[in-house]
């Protein structure tokens, strides 16, 4: 690790488009909180040449209920922010149970949700309440924007799908349907470290039959995954025990993990198996609730 | 944007410093205005020694561009006397035996600081969290945890 930066130059616009006409990929990078990008440039993992800062465009630091839509936040918006906004704590338990996981205070007073999803690394907290909620990723790019669910957004460890000119401005968030229930499970060596393996579970129930199921993984893959065959199987079955353990041991099946130096491949998967099933266990207790 | 002569707002005081973009805020604090009592250690953001409060929020000085913070109110752990009177939360620490090596307490006391402004009457759980990301290596944090809820009851009282 290096103690000093090596020299670039710094741009504060004011508004998105300019920014987005500066971005270009690893050469021009977008700084929000710079909990990553800093701690990437003393490394020298990434050295761009110029970094344009997105903490002088105004109005992007929202955490906002969006009608029947549901929730949105936007770029600026820090992981404590969300963590303690009450309209996340009432349309989005999951997603604060999550951040909550992360336990560093300055990483998140400082730190943006949507800066830890642009990282993409697969151990992210945030990203697996998410894909769990169905959630999508507003990207605007120089004379273009789309909007992709969060599952096409990680591409593979430390890639987007975000090309060169484009930035992420907003993440929507849909409301969801009554009778719904959420958990986060995190395994990690010590409170303060990445996963080891977490999963974010999301469950809808009707007279005690599983009408949807939404199981997100992290760490076990290039990118956060969801285990679509234990979703399948759950669908129409009774949320009891048998249903419960066939899905989180399929779900053990869909993990691909590697082993390195905070856990091996084959940890990961049994960890996937017993997280899941607490998950499940727990989302169903609250869908009931 | 290049060199240029900011201005910052450190304890209260106005510093005009010649910088470049990319330097840190914490080399700022340490070596252009010679506030030495900001520690440099993890340089990751793993241990909050470098801790400073910006517009009173806790952050990392190491990982914050110096040119980012022009104009906000920085807090350091200088600024926490008054005069020769220490703050209530350093009298505190030192009271009941939460400073060792000494090298985590700046940042410690500023996390302190930052918790103690939002609610004046923490649980021992609220300040382990408060303080989940600032690292002690000697004192086991029973100490530290000590430490914070006296500083709570006496500034509660006014002192
Ligand atoms: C001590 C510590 C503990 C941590 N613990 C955890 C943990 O337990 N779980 C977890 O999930 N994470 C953890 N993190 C990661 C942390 O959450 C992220 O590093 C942080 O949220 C990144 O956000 P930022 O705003 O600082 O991003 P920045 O550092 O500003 O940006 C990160 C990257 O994304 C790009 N970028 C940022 N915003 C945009 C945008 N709007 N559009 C396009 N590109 C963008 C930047 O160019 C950069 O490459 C930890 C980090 C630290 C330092």
């Amino acid at each position: 690790m290096h103690r000093v930066l090596l020299p670039f130059e710094f741009f504060e616009p004011t508004t998105i488009k300019e920014v987005v006409e500066l971005v270009d990929g690893d050469k021009v990078r977008v700084l929000a909180g710079g909990v990553d990008l800093v701690l990437k440039m003393r490394r020298r993992e990434i050295l761009p040449e110029k970094v344009v800062s997105l903490q002088k465009v105004p109005g992007l630091d929202y955490v906002e209920g969006n009608g029947s839509a549901g929730l949105k936040f936007g770029a600026l918006a820090t992981l404590t922010q969300i963590e303690q906004s009450e309209v996340v704590m009432e349309n989005c338990a999951l997603l604060r149970e999550a951040i909550s996981k992360i336990v560093s205070v300055q990483t998140k007073t400082m730190g943006t949700a949507i800066g830890n999803l642009c990282v993409a690394t697969p151990a992210s907290d945030v990203a697996p309440p998410l894909y769990a909620m169905g959630a999508r990723i507003k990207i605007v790019g120089v004379d273009a924007e789309r909007e992709i669910p969060i599952e096409e957004f990680f591409v593979d460890a430390g890639k987007t799908a975000l090309g060169p000119h484009e930035i992420v401005t907003e993440i929507v968030v849909p409301s969801l349907p009554s009778g719904s229930g959420g958990a986060f499970m995190k395994l990690s060596k010590t409170a303060e470290d990445i996963a080891k393996v977490n999963a974010a579970v999301m469950v809808t129930l009707a007279d005690g039959r599983c009408e949807d199921a939404r199981i997100a993984l992290g760490s076990v893959a290039p990118t956060p995954i969801r285990a679509i065959g234990a979703e399948t199987m759950m669908k129409g079955q009774k949320m009891d025990k048998k249903t419960i353990e066939e899905a989180s041991a399929s779900a053990a099946e869909a993990a691909t993990p590697i082993s390195d130096i905070r856990s091996t491949a084959e940890y990961r998967k049994e960890m996937v198996r017993i997280l899941v099933k607490d998950a499940l266990q727990e989302a169903a207790a609250r869908a009931q609730a | 944007m290049g060199k240029e002569i900011a201005n910052f707002i450190v304890n209260g005081n106005e510093y005009e410093v010649i910088i470049e973009p990319h330097m840190l805020l914490i080399d700022v604090l340490r070596d252009e205005m010679g506030l030495m009592g900001t520690k440099y250690a993890c340089g990751a953001g793993d241990c909050g020694s470098c801790t400073v409060l910006i517009d009173g929020k806790p952050s990392f000085s190491c990982l914050t561009l110096a040119v980012t913070a022009k104009g906000k109110n920085i807090l350091t752990i200088e600024g926490m006397a008054d005069g020769t009177a220490l703050h209530p939360i350093q009298q505190a620490f030192v009271e009941k035996g939460a400073v060792q090596c000494g090298f985590c307490t700046p940042g410690m006391v500023l996390s302190t600081k930052a918790l103690l402004d939002e609610n004046s009457e923490p649980t021992r759980d609220d300040v382990k969290t408060a303080l989940a990301g600032n690292l002690c290596r000697c004192t086991g944090y029973v100490k530290i945890v000590d430490a914070v809820e006296v500083a709570a009851g006496t500034m509660r009282e006014g002192g």
